[in-house]
């Protein structure tokens, strides 16, 4: 970096020992710093969240002991929660709230009393199916998941559609 | 004014704008302006840092179709390199590619399995002796219908497409 030393140059006088930098390079620099990692940043961070659908590829799984979890969404404030073991059902649940939120942190709830009850730590839940009808939104969907994962429920299934269920889906329009 | 060093001598600009000031007091007052060029320094630097640290390196893998608002998730992980299927009330798109209107597939989806298909096949005949992994990445607009998705996720496992990945905005509160 440049400096430059101000002061007398006459004989006999004591040489100032100022010294100022040479911002205006440095200022320079830092613009075109700020310039490139603005234009580069990126602002909006897309993730993921993992599903497997197994239908049609896999055979047909093992009985296992660990519980599953059939979610059944009818609309965006009432789900259906029916906790299974080796096919048969533990616990069965309705959950009704005023709002899609109020509906995930009851969900969050229910599974969090579940996990931590010795039926839930002997076992824990392996897998979850949802199944949603025309009304509910994929965004409401979204936030189920949400809630089962935030449970360490991370292998989801979502069960199809059938075609007629779609269609009453593309006529109702916008959900939102 | 020129300013260049027959003007100033030795003396530091600052000294000069000092020394005139002074010389010039007596006739009439002159305000000098200057910048305080270390608190703006600082406030760059400062800048720097922070736009350093939220640097990523890595490839924005994800191109958000037109016309899809992805929903918020708050337990999103990061997105794999995989084909991307955009989903939205108007259109169905693979790869930015338009496939077809999202009512005539949910109908008729033989032009999506074909695409599908010929998507396989390219990566199975680029990359011999390998797995097909059968990673997609789906699109969907948030206010569309669970239904209308879920048909279509349910059409992809037909060709091999069993790991499906839905993309949503991180940091959501859930």
């Amino acid at each position: 970096m440049a400096g430059a030393v101000g002061g007398a140059s006459g004989s006999g006088r004591r040489k100032s020992l100022d010294a100022e930098l040479n911002l205006v390079s440095f200022i320079d620099l830092l613009s075109m710093c700020i310039c490139f990692l603005l234009m580069t940043a990126v602002w909006i961070e897309v993730g993921s969240l993992q599903v497997k659908q197994s239908h049609g590829t896999e055979g047909p799984a093992a009985v296992s002991q660990s519980h599953e979890i059939d979610l059944a969404v009818s609309s965006s404030t009432t789900l259906e929660l029916t906790i299974k073991k080796g096919g048969k059902v533990v616990q069965k649940q309705q959950l009704k709230a005023a709002s899609v939120e109020e509906l995930s942190t009851q969900l969050n709830g229910a599974l969090v009393s579940f996990v931590s009850s010795p039926a839930g730590k002997a076992a824990p839940v392996s897998a979850a199916m949802i199944t949603s009808t025309a009304s509910v939104s994929y965004g409401e969907l979204i936030r189920i998941m949400d809630a089962l994962r935030r449970n360490q429920i991370v292998n989801l299934g979502v069960v199809p559609a059938n075609r007629d269920l779609a269609m009453a889906g593309i006529s109702g329009g916008s959900r939102k | 004014m020129n300013l260049n060093a027959q003007h100033l001598g030795n003396r530091t600009f600052s000294r000069h704008l000092v020394s005139r000031q002074y010389q010039q007091k007596k006739r009439k007052r002159v305000i000098i302006m200057g910048l305080m060029l270390t608190s703006m320094v600082d406030m760059f630097s400062l800048l720097v840092i922070f736009l350093l640290q939220n640097f990523s390196t890595s490839p924005e893998l994800a191109v958000v179709a037109k016309g899809v608002t992805l929903p918020a998730s708050a337990t999103s992980r990061e997105l794999k390199d995989a084909p991307v299927l955009a989903i939205s009330e108007a259109g169905i798109y693979l790869d930015q590619k338009f496939v077809g209107l999202t009512e005539e597939l949910l109908d008729q989806p033989a032009p999506l399995m074909e695409k599908l298909q010929s998507l396989r096949e390219v990566w199975e005949k680029s990359h011999p002796n390998q797995s097909f992994p059968g990673e997609i990445s789906v699109q969907a607009d948030q206010a569309i219908s669970s239904a209308v998705v879920s048909r279509f996720m349910g059409m992809l496992p037909s060709q091999a497409f069993g790991s499906i990945q839905l993309a949503v905005v991180g940091g959501g509160r859930g």
